[in-house]
């Protein structure tokens, strides 16, 4: 059995390793999966949710090391674990800005302004749509609806929502980012992980 | 027939989102009443109520329940399809956030109905706040006895909800997908009754499942606290009970409004304050996948299953989407056409391929270059994808357009001859001033 295939989900470094040095999960984050894994009947179920860790982990995108991770910890193929993650549009594999701007661009938000939100990003930002500042700071890219579309147009920032923008008041969502030290991708990835851990000690277990 | 609050009736309450407040609305009254009761009869509740899947096919909730209970060997397994994705509808969004204490006592009911230990609330990814709120109100259910071990202290009831969020993907809303990616694998879809089982014999893990939406198990500790007759004493004869509508676009007032099913959809709109910024040319009532009603046709259809599909089209999710007469018809189904083929999960080629090619005619046309035979070639397209795509995300993406056709035939054939908007230059949405190549992996 090879390591990828290995069911241990001890880690194989110590604390004291650094998690990106090595490629590693952190001891914290293997504790955050062992637990997650106990939800499911099987570790293969918790795929989705090690992959969240795993874009918190390395930066707010998932590496091939990232990747190599969760197929160890889940005993799963590195194809499979692949397989997974690309099918689904909020792992990212590239890094992305700090800020990173999506705009729902779809039904309703389309027939009330988001088009014109896109074009005053772009001249602001001086990118194109899916591109990021060369600084580092902005990611600008365009989504299908989010639900939300009573307050077209609809605006996501990692785990922040804005609503109701505009090509006239955009300038100030900007405003507000640029004073926020928030790695949005990061947060976003931290954020989910948290919902999905249970609040003080684990459950009392159904068997 | 009008407004109705139900399932928003405490929505604005302050504080609602904790349990005491919650309890102090009647709240998990609901679930203590079902757990004096035997588990078949809180189903005939349900039967009684007549309550119908909220999800968008409106299948009876009921059936589904009785066919989980029906397996005596355990386990069963209870999710919440909470992966609200629909263009147009956020009914789900508003009842995670606000108010997630009513869906997590609908779920211990379900779970108690049908003998089921484990249950999962799916949320997608974008979600955060709404799953912030569901995760306060497992946790404070499982602080008050209401999840768990031995619940109420009825020694044969455990029951343990756990959170997964989705990543991303349109598709995972289709129930069997979503059980793919609770499993984790890809968000594609498993074959489906009659050529493979039914969930409620072999859903996750091979074993009995239930899943509803967000708003059915809603409605589920209402129908325990008052009593399955007195849900069915609202509504028309065959479409019983509220629906929360999701109304946006141009509109006044745009939210999330309950109503008796059965109210005419020109009060709908008049209860969202009217059209904004010009006449009404049209709405789609049920979210992207149904097919769009011109104003004329508007009248006289009623929000319900029944009468909404005797207009052609369908109540769906309730995503109403309210256009004026700015609206360039052709430009909106690209946009639509362009949702779906992003969303398609390529597992089948009717769908995979159809979708592009509605995208990519419909692209043609905005950007001038539209050929005469266009227009039946989209309508070709559409009965290539309809019936024979493996899951009805296919068939969703071609009614709306064919539907587009259908009604605003001239405007398709506008565009053609004359190559631009019969509108004007300040129609919505705009002719899209440039191709975005990136967002349709065109392969
Ligand atoms: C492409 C597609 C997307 C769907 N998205 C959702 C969704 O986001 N939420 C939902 O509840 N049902 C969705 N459905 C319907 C589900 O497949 C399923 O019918 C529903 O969850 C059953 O719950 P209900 O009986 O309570 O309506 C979708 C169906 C398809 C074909
Ligand atoms: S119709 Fe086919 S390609 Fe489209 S989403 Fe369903 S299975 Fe995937
Ligand atoms: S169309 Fe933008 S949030 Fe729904």
């Amino acid at each position: 059995m090879d390591k990828e295939n290995s069911n241990s989900i001890t880690p194989e470094t110590d604390e004291r390793t650094h998690c990106k040095k090595e490629g590693r999960f952190s001891s914290n984050a293997v504790a955050e999966l062992e637990e997650i894994i106990t939800h499911y009947p099987n570790k293969k179920a918790a795929m989705l949710p090690a992959l969240w860790i795993a874009q918190r982990e390395y930066g707010g995108y998932i590496t091939p090391e990232a990747i190599r991770e969760v197929a160890r910890l889940l005993g799963r193929s590195k194809a499979e674990v692949e397989g997974v993650a690309t099918f689904y549009s909020m792992y990212n594999f590239k890094p992305k800005g700090k800020h990173h701007l999506e705009v729902c661009t779809c039904l309703t938000c389309g027939c009330v302004g988001a088009y014109g939100v896109v074009h005053k990003l772009e001249e602001m930002l001086g990118i194109h749509l899916g591109e990021t500042t060369p600084d580092g700071e902005f990611t600008l890219s365009e989504v299908e609806c989010l639900d939300w579309c009573e307050a077209g147009t609809v605006i996501q920032v990692g785990n922040k929502y804005f609503g109701h923008v505009t090509k006239d008041n955009v300038e100030m969502v900007l405003e507000q980012l640029r004073e926020s030290d928030d790695h949005t991708p990061t947060s976003l990835a931290d954020d989910i992980v948290k919902i999905l851990l249970p609040e003080g000690e684990p459950k009392s277990k159904v068997e | 027939m009008a407004e109705l609050k139900l399932l928003l009736k405490y929505r604005d309450v302050p504080g609602i989102e904790n349990i005491d407040v919650w309890e102090s609305c009647g709240g998990y009254e609901g679930l203590k009443k079902a757990l004096t009761m035997e588990r078949s009869a809180v189903i005939d509740e349900m039967k009684i109520s007549a309550v119908r899947g909220r999800g968008g096919a409106g299948f009876p909730a009921w059936i589904k329940w009785s066919g989980v209970l029906k397996h005596t060997d355990a386990p069963h397994y209870l999710i919440c399809n909470g992966d609200e994705g629909e263009p147009g509808t956020f009914k789900d969004r508003e009842l995670m956030l606000k108010l997630a204490h009513q869906l997590v006592e609908g779920m211990i009911i379900a779970a108690y109905a049908t003998n089921t230990d484990k249950g999962y609330v799916y949320i997608r990814g974008e979600f955060v706040e709404p799953a912030k709120s569901v995760r306060k109100a497992i946790d404070q259910a499982y602080a008050k006895g209401y999840l768990g071990r031995g619940i109420l202290g009825r020694e044969d009831f455990n029951f343990d909800l756990y959170i997964h969020m989705g990543a991303g993907s349109y598709e995972c809303g289709e129930e069997t997908a979503l059980m793919s990616s609770l499993m984790g694998e890809r968000g594609q879809p498993r074959l489906k009754f009659p050529h493979g089982a039914l969930p409620v014999d072999a859903g996750v893990w091979e074993s009995p499942t239930l899943i509803n939406n967000v708003e059915t198990y809603s409605c589920a500790p209402h129908i325990l606290r008052n009593g399955g007759a007195w849900y069915a004493s609202m509504g028309t004869e065959r479409s019983k009970g509220t629906k929360i509508i999701s109304v946006s676009g141009h509109v006044k007032k745009p939210g999330n409004y309950e109503i008796e099913l059965g109210t005419p959809l020109m009060e709908m709109l008049d209860l969202a304050g009217g059209v904004i910024g010009g006449k009404l040319k049209a709405i789609i009532p049920g979210g992207s996948s149904v097919p769009i009603l011109p104003a004329e046709k508007c009248v006289g259809v009623n929000m319900d299953y029944e009468s909404c599909q005797a207009a052609g089209t369908m109540l769906g999710s309730g995503g109403f989407m309210v256009f004026n007469e700015k609206t360039d018809i052709v430009i909106l189904m690209r946009r639509t056409a362009e949702f779906y083929a992003h969303e398609s999960c390529g597992k089948c080629t009717p769908c995979r391929e159809g979708t592009r090619w509605m995208f990519k005619i419909l692209d043609r046309i905005v950007s001038g270059a539209g050929q005469p035979s266009d227009i039946d070639l989209l309508l070709n397209v559409c009965d290539q994808i309809d019936g024979r795509s493996y899951c009805p995300l296919g068939d969703a993406a071609a009614w709306p357009i064919r539907a587009g056709i259908k009604n605003f035939r001239e405007e398709f054939e506008y565009w053609i001859t004359h190559k631009k908007s019969p509108i004007g230059d300040d129609c919505v949405p705009p002719v899209p001033y440039r191709i975005n190549p990136a967002l349709i992996p065109l392969s």
